[in-house]
């Protein structure tokens, strides 16, 4: 016989599980197995049409990958889209959210309007930023022209020297309001008496700002960052649509890449090795980060 | 100055007085206006487009006179873009209803009792929370296949029900967490066992974080694309970003005023579902990604 303290034990266990049993179940089917599958597959030679996997290879596929000038081409792609978005969107963001950050009758109808690109649809802006840096009609090239800036028309999609800058300027476009949000509720959250204290002891806007408000604010800087950084990696919609990764695979990503070898080229495993490289990498940064901001005086609790 | 008026003048604004003063205003106005213009410009363009017609456009014009509102009813026609919203309405309500009941019942487990093993499954949501959802794409992809179920509606409600699951989850933990612990042991003392506890005394009183869950998830519903875009390989079911594409490869891509129109069409649901909820949007969000 159990005690009636362990049956009441058994009992909150069980009740565990029967709440989070759905959860984890779809978790297991759409999530975890699916990450074997990847892992399994990426090991292996397959089109996807023959009824069964083709060989084992073992790491051939990433070996391939290895060798593949436009895996590297898009590798570095995605890592210029980090590097270049990243600091961008947190920063315009920042600003934003500092100037926002004020008594303003208007402040949160500016903070919805801001939103919005965010709330949009990534097709529906892919296609109108398409509109807008078509070289002939467009209108960044008409506003260039008109402001007396022609001879800076550009086929900015056109040209591989652009193309790459012009997706992540879309990319930083449609993300600024969600950090300037997140950075806003940030600083409305920050312990009023020390900024208070520093401003009568007569700190300027500047040095409030870069001595006092910056600092309190690293950790959510630093989670505004991760959450930009992940989205970096994961881009495909906005690539696809605009620009399908050419011209020449100069804008061609990760994900991208991913698409195509499945899809168009039909190598199963070679695209699951994709799959794979990009969570081992996005997981890792997460996880370098989270240790980051552990080691962090507040961060714990960011 | 006395500290007093310092003090007093200091608590909300910066100091508002002087010449340097003024000029940091207009700076700053200055800045968030031009944001605001740019942030803003690309979507009063779209809809500008959809009133123009091809010659106003490729006169390069900005403004639509006269205005062509003809494009509309074309647009509606040609892109079937009624058919169009039924899909995706079918498919991101139905897995926001899945996302959200689960997600309920999980945040409960994880933020209220201690059972054994809680921290892997939380930790498996975490995973959940960061994964990059490409590497379902080619699994699921073949096991629909395999089944059957390529082109079926629930081909996307499944891996949509999922996909908003680590999150809905993360965010019910958190609200289920900051409830008092009197309101439970009250009920538990008047009988109630695990599941009315949950039902009639806490689940109530997470309507907020429901609100949020269930307009978020919705929302990455209605614009998820590439599980869409490959799942969805006929025309029939396909939802409504992958059929706004799908216009793209079509006779219409030459017309960009009726592309244009169907842009709007597409995005006006969703804009108005924003501005009525834009607070529950905004405040679940930073509630969500501030309360770690």
């Amino acid at each position: 016989m159990l005690s009636p303290a362990a049956r009441r034990r058994w009992r909150r266990h069980a009740a565990g599980y029967a709440f989070t049993g759905p959860a984890l179940v779809v978790l297991a089917a759409f999530l975890l197995y699916p990450i074997g599958y990847s892992v399994s597959l990426s090991l292996h030679d397959w089109d996807g049409y023959t009824p069964r996997w083709g060989p084992f290879v073992g790491l051939e596929n990433y070996r391939a990958l290895a060798g593949d000038e436009v895996f590297w081409r898009a590798t570095m792609n995605s890592v210029a889209f980090v590097v270049v978005r990243t600091p961008l969107e947190v920063g315009f963001g920042f600003l934003l959210a500092l100037l926002l950050n004020r008594r303003l009758v208007v402040r949160s109808l500016l903070r919805t309007l801001f939103f919005v690109p965010v709330v949009m649809s990534l097709i529906v802006v892919t296609i109108i930023f398409q509109r807008v840096f078509e070289p002939n009609t467009g209108l960044l090239n008409t506003f260039l022209r008109a402001i007396g800036l022609g001879a800076w028309a550009h086929p900015w999609l056109g040209d591989p020297a652009t193309a790459l800058g012009a997706v992540i300027a879309v990319s930083v476009w449609k993300n600024v309001g969600f950090s300037l949000v997140i950075l806003l509720a940030g600083l409305q959250g920050l312990p009023q008496d020390v900024v208070e204290a520093a401003r009568v002891d007569g700190a300027n806007a500047w040095q409030l700002t870069l001595r006092v408000i910056t600092p309190l604010m690293r950790p959510i800087l630093a989670l505004t960052a991760l959450l930009s950084i992940i989205g970096g990696l994961k881009v495909f919609d906005l690539v696809f649509i605009m620009t399908r990764g050419g011209p020449t695979y100069s804008t061609e990503v990760l994900a991208t890449m991913l698409y195509r070898e499945a899809f168009e080229l039909n190598h199963m495993g070679v695209a699951s090795a994709i799959a794979v490289i990009l969570v081992t990498l996005v997981l890792s940064i997460a996880r370098a980060q989270t240790f980051v901001l552990d080691e962090a005086p507040e961060g714990g609790k960011a | 100055m006395s500290t007093a008026v310092a003090r007093a003048s200091v608590a909300r604004r910066p100091r508002a007085f002087g010449q340097r003063a003024r000029a940091g205003r207009v700076a700053m106005w200055a800045v968030v206006l031009g944001a605001l213009a740019v942030s803003l410009a690309p979507g009063l363009y779209m809809i500008s487009l959809s009133f123009m017609d091809n010659p106003q456009l490729f006169a390069g014009r900005v403004v639509p006179w006269p205005p062509h509102a003809e494009n509309y009813p074309r647009a509606w026609v040609a892109s079937s873009i009624g058919r169009l919203y039924w899909n995706s309405i079918y498919v991101s309500t139905a897995s926001m209803v899945a996302t959200v009941a689960i997600s309920a019942l999980a945040g409960y487990g994880l933020g209220r009792i201690r059972f054994a093993g809680r921290g892997i499954v939380y930790g498996i949501v975490l995973i959940g929370l960061t994964i990059p959802l490409q590497i379902a794409l080619i699994p699921l992809f073949i096991n629909l296949r395999t089944l059957g179920l390529l082109n079926t509606r629930l081909a996307l409600i499944g891996p949509y029900t999922a996909f908003g699951l680590a999150f809905g989850t993360y965010i019910m933990k958190g609200f289920f967490q900051g409830l008092p612990r009197e309101l439970e042991e009250a009920a538990r003392l008047d009988g109630a066992g695990e599941f009315g506890i949950f039902a009639r005394v806490m689940l109530p009183l997470t309507r907020p974080a429901l609100a949020t869950v269930a307009i978020f998830v919705f929302l990455q519903n209605w614009n998820e694309f590439l599980f869409a875009l490959t799942f969805l390989t006929e025309g029939r079911m396909r939802t409504l970003p992958t059929g706004i594409y799908a216009l793209l490869s079509s006779e219409f891509y030459g017309n960009y005023p009726i592309l244009a129109a169907s842009l709007v069409l597409f995005s006006a649901p969703v804009l108005v579902l924003y501005f009525v909820f834009q607070r529950q949007f905004v405040e679940g969000l930073t509630a969500g990604a501030l309360k770690h």
